[in-house]
């Protein structure tokens, strides 16, 4: 039932995103966001969306399942596309009734913008298959070690955030296990209207929130056992370490920079 | 009711990196009424097994009948034939959520749209069924039990919804030898008395000689070895190929068997702890005819 939602779960494996520096990895995410909403026709946009396809086989992933990322998306991109075609006015009117026009501007912010999006949710979605729960958060808790002088809790908000990633699957799996539970007792969850609905979820919700606690005062308890007291003096096992892997996305950074820059109107 | 799997095949995942068979090729035959032990290493796909008998999973291939009903990957179960078959899953107390024990026990019945008063009945008579005094438990609230309590609680859910078929994963686990005798007394006791079609998921030779007239040997997805108790015990080489091991009764037989002359050696058959001390007890008893 739920392990169909395997979106944005990291894939193990042995490609060169995989085996790049997460640090570099979400830094070129922010530099790819911004150059998304620099291009501005269909040059640029034309340029991105090849390189997005290059980096996905890069990944060396099932092109189908990385597509499959959007899906959660799709309803959000269908609504900015409409609003787009019948709000944005400019150019050649293609089609008129009475006072509802579509217009050429319209149509072609709509056919952009869902690129923007879709490229976007494609590419964090890459980082998110490509990069275990650890190694992102360490990436992000180095990231934004400066900030820690100016007394933002780095340590602590990676840490919730590892938490957090790490027990996703496994409150997914508990809430598929109740919701076999309950449906072998006769639970329904698929008819009735919504009111009924609502109610139905409280044999679900109770039992789920239940095992969080547990689990969340299980794991505290573990963690004081063996030792945790906070990111002070605190040392790694395996070090984040930049390869020739992070210089050639340097390189690739600039390069993509300079032609966005360069084509964009 | 009879069960049967014909080259039922599951595979989790399907279309993601994540694919995993879980279950490969199963053909199996369940007559109405036996008690069906089933073992096997941790991962050999028992729980993935037995949720398809009520539908919970379909199979990725192949065809289950129960009784009239056949599941088929296309041809799902209908919600009202569920509750023929009842599933005690793998540390069912992680289910409970109603304010008072009688409630919860009641909320399987009531799903299935028996009236209240008869949905009571039979949570008093589940409660007694695990060992569970109605009147003292039915307005304390499951989660101030104790563990075993729990356990007994959730198993009584499912047994008031009075199903044919009664399927249990490991319904002992983690509790105290005397927790675990006395629960699986009970389950023994209904399923002779109201002819049930049991399946017992365990991790114990011990338990599934006890009280198994039917074994399944599961391994990596495979049905390894299905048949009578006595005919799987007999495979201990194979049995301990696969990380398993026969029942205590079972390895001291035949430890006895090496030093007794082949005319005197005890029958396999006895891997029953009860009926092999009342043979030895015979044997002792019994006059030595020089
Ligand atoms: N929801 C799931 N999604 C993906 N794979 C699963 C899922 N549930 C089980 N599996 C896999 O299927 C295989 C069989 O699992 P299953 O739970 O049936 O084993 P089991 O025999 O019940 O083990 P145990 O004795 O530990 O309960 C395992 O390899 C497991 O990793
Ligand atoms: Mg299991």
């Amino acid at each position: 039932m739920l392990q169909n939602i395997a979106i944005g779960q990291y894939v193990p494996g042995q490609s060169f995103l995989h085996r790049a520096d997460p640090r570099s990895k979400l830094l070129f995410i922010v530099l790819f966001a911004t150059l998304v909403f620099l291009g501005n026709n269909t040059i640029t946009h034309s340029i991105l969306i090849g390189f997005t396809l290059f980096t996905i086989l890069l990944s060396r992933l099932s092109f189908t399942y990385i597509l499959k990322s959007l899906k959660p998306v799709w309803f959000l991109i269908l609504f900015t596309v409409i609003l787009h075609i019948f709000m944005t006015k400019g150019g050649t009117v293609y089609y008129q009734w009475g006072s509802f026009t579509i217009e050429e501007q319209g149509v072609r912010q709509a056919i952009f913008i869902s690129i923007r999006l879709g490229l976007l949710i494609l590419f964090s979605s890459l980082l998110t298959l490509t990069t275990s729960p650890m190694d992102l958060t360490e990436g992000l808790e180095r990231l934004l070690r400066p900030f820690g002088r100016i007394g933002v809790p780095v340590h602590e908000i990676a840490l919730m955030m590892s938490i957090a990633l790490r027990f996703i699957p496994t409150l997914m799996e508990e809430t598929d296990k109740i919701i076999k539970a309950q449906t072998a007792r006769g639970a329904d969850f698929t008819s009735g209207n919504l009111v009924r609905r609502a109610k139905n979820l409280i044999p679900i919700a109770i039992p789920l929130f239940i095992s969080a606690f547990r689990r969340a005062e299980e794991l505290a308890l573990a963690m004081e056992a063996r030792g945790y007291r906070g990111g002070v003096g605190r040392t790694r096992l395996n070090k984040l370490q930049f390869t020739w892997r992070d210089v050639a996305i340097a390189v690739v950074a600039a390069a993509l920079t300079f032609v966005i820059w360069w084509w964009r109107t | 009711m009879q069960i049967t799997f014909d080259q039922v095949s599951h595979m989790y995942g399907k279309g993601t990196p994540f694919e995993r068979l879980a279950l490969q090729n199963i053909s199996l035959t369940i007559p109405s009424g036996a008690f069906v032990g089933i073992i096997g290493q941790t991962g050999s796909g028992k729980s993935t097994l037995i949720q398809h008998l009520n539908g919970l999973l379909t199979p990725t291939s192949g065809k289950i009948t129960i009784g009239d009903v056949v599941i088929t990957p296309s041809q799902r179960i209908p919600h009202a034939r569920r509750k023929d078959i009842g599933l005690v899953f793998q540390y069912p107390e992680h289910q409970l959520f109603e304010e008072t024990v009688a409630k919860d026990v009641c909320f399987g019945p009531l799903n299935f749209e028996l009236p209240p008063n008869m949905a009571e009945a039979r949570a008093r008579e589940a409660l007694e069924i695990v060992g569970l005094d109605y009147e003292t438990m039915k307005d304390r609230s499951p989660f101030q039990l104790s563990g075993g309590q729990m356990r007994r609680v959730a198993i009584a859910g499912v047994l008031a919804m009075q199903p044919k078929v009664l399927v249990l994963d490991e319904p002992t686990a983690g509790l105290d030898p005397a927790g675990r005798k006395a629960i699986l007394e009970g389950i023994h006791r209904i399923h002779r008395e109201q002819k049930l079609t049991t399946l017992l998921v365990t991790h114990s030779m011990e338990e599934a000689a006890r009280y198994a007239d039917l074994m399944l040997v599961m391994a990596g997805g495979e049905l390894v070895m299905q048949g009578r108790p006595e005919e799987v015990f007999q495979q201990a080489e194979l049995l301990r190929t696969l990380s398993l091991d026969v029942p205590e009764t079972v390895s001291f037989i035949s430890r006895i068997n090496q030093s007794l002359p082949d005319k005197e050696s005890l029958p396999t058959t006895l891997y029953r702890e009860e009926e092999l001390i009342a043979h030895l007890l015979e044997r002792l008893s019994a006059p030595k005819e020089c």
